[in-house]
């Protein structure tokens, strides 16, 4: 990646304005890297950062940074994983890939390096391609200096290597400085006229491991690489160029985010089940949009879809200054065949259609409103149900065998007037007529929600079957209980 | 079936013949009288049905247990929703009425009718259930298309004083407490009778 220092600084930048990394070496500030436009005033890396500004008064700069500069690379080698597992960094500007096996599938090298060019895009750098056999080899094709004689590449078989590497720079191999120096004197600047140094001599003189850097380079030594282990969360962060106000921006602006973690999990065979969005401001804390799928998601339209949602149920404090996207843990994917039958006809499965109604109005109404129900054996009618996760593979539960149980319960016992006391039926909306009763329901130690209840049916004077119920203990109060629908 | 080309076109269900029978696929009430007097026989498969009620709890649930506990118990299952409930649909009651209580969905909502078309529209649902007091023609329009889409059977609960309003659904009930059951008087039905009957429940209170 030549341009990786300066497009970990400057994301999205204008090409048109002359832009520069630059870093202190000795506390002079020098030219590390410049954009097209500074080059084509004549800024050149290595420059001090005075004489720059003369060649170019409105020179914009900024200060290199390695953590950008590593976190970049680490995005592309993650974003690469669509292509190939086996993928390896090679700090602090390069990434190699193990093709061989993905060649086939991607329909060549012509399409497979056009893919890599549309990943390194979507990550936002530039890359220079190389193909060899061997891991050094490409690296050192990679950082050959462009209009170079020997370029070849791709290099597809091993007869073809040393052929191809021989006229390129020692440099490329990142020797170290004084190795370089001294082999320069010796008049050797090139890799082959490196290789053909007898190996005893060569070793003596610059060390084992020089020599084999030169095996692995030429595969006369293996060179194995550690694959980089893909992050099991996903996290990114974004800056807007303008601060975000408006929740059409805003879903606007989180779109190619959710791109870029539906192509993470592409290359992880994975899906998440939670997404959280964090929307950071100015000051104070960030507002946080929670997402929770009822079954793994991957894409980006239907998560986007869901976020826009939730968005439109929030309410911003501040603008938005940033955005960060994190994914709980990631699970692998689970792929299903289509059904031949829409759900409803004959025969037809139920779907994915449950789990999405069931996102959607979640996403909207919120997480709590939108509930299962599932049994408890318990004999208290409050405590014989419970709330439930609708998607969780479970029973029904079981329950107490009891007959004449209202098909309403109220959440919390109405308590009902009786003008005499406890002792006098109750009145609700007049007069209440008895045609069932008392049912007792006693008990509850366990939990410290003891019970000691009568139960009636009663009608009221609107004819609705009433569940209501007496308290044992004094003062004996009336409360509804379940209306039988 | 007869082999007449003319009877078989006229039993096209999409077909709408005044009073006449045009064979729409319906569920069985589970009261043989109701059955009678609606179209098809039975509630419709699809279809938005009105149930116009002088206030919550008269009677209107039970007299949608018997065809509740028939959809749950379909294989495959779907779901049934019910969206902005008056109190807590009790789980045991459903359970002990033979209707699968692990194929509820309970939605708590201020906006039923969003909630209502996700769920009609969906196709994830047997049938939905909503509380509406609130709606209008026009929605009740919506929740009709989205129970054509979703092939869904959607119930909406409202008040008595509605039924002067024009009602897109395909099927109007307002129902009254008489008794140990309720009166049900057919307000507008596609092909079926108008008129009123009376139902008893049994003895169980179910």
């Amino acid at each position: 990646m030549p341009t990786l220092v300066f497009d970990a600084v400057y994301r999205e930048a204008d090409a048109s304005r002359p832009l520069a990394v630059i870093e202190s070496v000795r506390r002079v500030q020098r030219i590390v890297i410049a954009g097209r436009a500074a080059r084509a005033r004549g800024v050149a890396p290595g420059m001090a950062l005075a004489v720059a500004l003369t060649l170019e008064p409105r020179l914009d700069t900024r200060d290199r940074d390695m953590d950008a500069e590593r976190a970049l690379l680490e995005r592309l080698a993650a974003a690469a994983g669509e292509l190939t597992p086996r993928v390896s960094l090679e700090p602090p500007d390069g990434v190699l890939l193990e093709v061989r096996g993905s060649l086939a599938l991607f329909g060549g090298v012509e399409a497979l390096c056009a893919r890599v060019r549309a990943v390194c895009r979507r990550v936002g750098t530039r890359a220079r391609l190389a193909l060899a056999p061997t891991p050094l080899a490409a690296l050192a094709g990679a950082r050959a200096p462009r209009g170079h004689a020997a370029a070849p590449s791709p290099v597809m078989h091993r007869a073809q290597l040393i052929g191809a590497l021989a006229p390129l720079p020692l440099a490329t191999l990142r020797l170290p400085q004084d190795t370089l120096a001294r082999l320069a004197k010796m008049g050797v600047t090139e890799i082959g006229a490196a290789l053909r140094l007898p190996r005893a001599g060569f070793a003596r003189r610059f060390g084992h491991d020089t020599l084999a850097t030169l095996d692995r380079l030429v595969g006369r030594e293996a060179a194995p690489r550690r694959a980089v282990v893909p992050r099991e969360r996903y996290r990114a962060r974004a800056e807007p160029a303008y601060e975000l106000t408006s929740q059409p921006a805003l879903v606007a602006f989180l779109a190619p985010m959710l791109e870029a973690l539906e192509g993470f999990l592409r290359g992880r065979q994975g899906s998440i089940t939670a997404l959280e969005c964090r929307l950071h401001h100015r000051g104070g804390a960030a507002t946080r949009c929670r997402l929770r799928f009822a079954q793994p998601a991957f894409a980006a339209a239907p998560i986007g879809f869901l976020l826009a949602e939730r968005l439109a149920a929030t309410t911003l404090a501040a603008p938005v200054m940033a955005c960060e996207l994190v994914t709980s843990r990631l699970v692998p994917r689970r792929s299903a065949s289509a059904a031949l039958w829409q759900p409803g006809e004959h025969g037809g499965g139920p779907g994915n259609e449950a789990p999405e109604l069931i996102e959607r109005l979640r996403a909207r109404l919120g997480e709590q409103s939108v509930y299962g129900l599932c049994l408890v054996p318990e004999h208290r009618p409050e405590a014989a149900w419970r709330i439930a996760e609708p998607l969780a593979h479970r029973g029904a539960g079981t329950a107490v065998a009891a007959d004449r149980r209202p098909l309403w319960l109220l959440s919390t016992p109405l308590p009902l007037p009786s003008p005499a006391g406890g002792h006098a039926w109750p009145q609700y909306e007049g007069p209440l007529e008895k045609l069932a009763g008392p049912e007792r329901i006693e008990t509850g130690w366990w939990d410290d929600r003891d019970v000691a209840r009568d139960y009636y049916v009663v009608r009221s004077r609107a004819a609705a079957l009433l569940w209501i119920y007496r308290e044992r203990q004094p003062p004996h109060a009336w409360f509804l209980h379940g209306v039988f629908g | 079936m007869s082999d007449d080309p003319l009877a078989r076109l006229l039993q096209h269900p999409a077909l709408w013949r005044g009073r006449s029978a045009a064979r729409l696929p319906t569920w069985p009430t589970g009261f043989p009288a109701l059955d009678a007097g609606l179209p098809g026989g039975g509630w419709p498969c699809a279809g938005l049905i009105e149930l116009l009620t002088p206030r919550a709890g008269v009677g209107e649930l039970r007299l949608l247990v018997p065809v509740l506990a028939r959809l749950s118990a379909l294989m495959p299952a779907r779901w049934l929703a019910w969206i902005a409930p008056p109190f807590e649909p009790f789980a045991p009651a459903l359970a002990e009425r033979g209707i699968a209580v692990e194929r509820q969905l309970v939605v708590r909502t201020a906006a039923p009718l969003w909630a209502m078309e996700q769920a009609l529209g969906s196709g994830a649902c047997e049938a939905a259930l909503a509380w509406m007091p609130r709606a209008r023609p026009r929605g009740l329009r919506r929740l009709q298309l989205a129970t054509e889409r979703g092939r869904t059977l959607g119930i909406v609960f409202r008040d008595s004083l509605a039924a002067r309003e024009p009602s897109p659904a395909v099927l109007r009930l307002a129902v009254v407490p008489c008794g140990a059951g309720v009166e049900v008087s057919l307000l507008k039905s596609r092909g079926g009778a108008r008129g009123t009957l009376c139902l008893r429940f049994g003895d169980n209170c179910a």
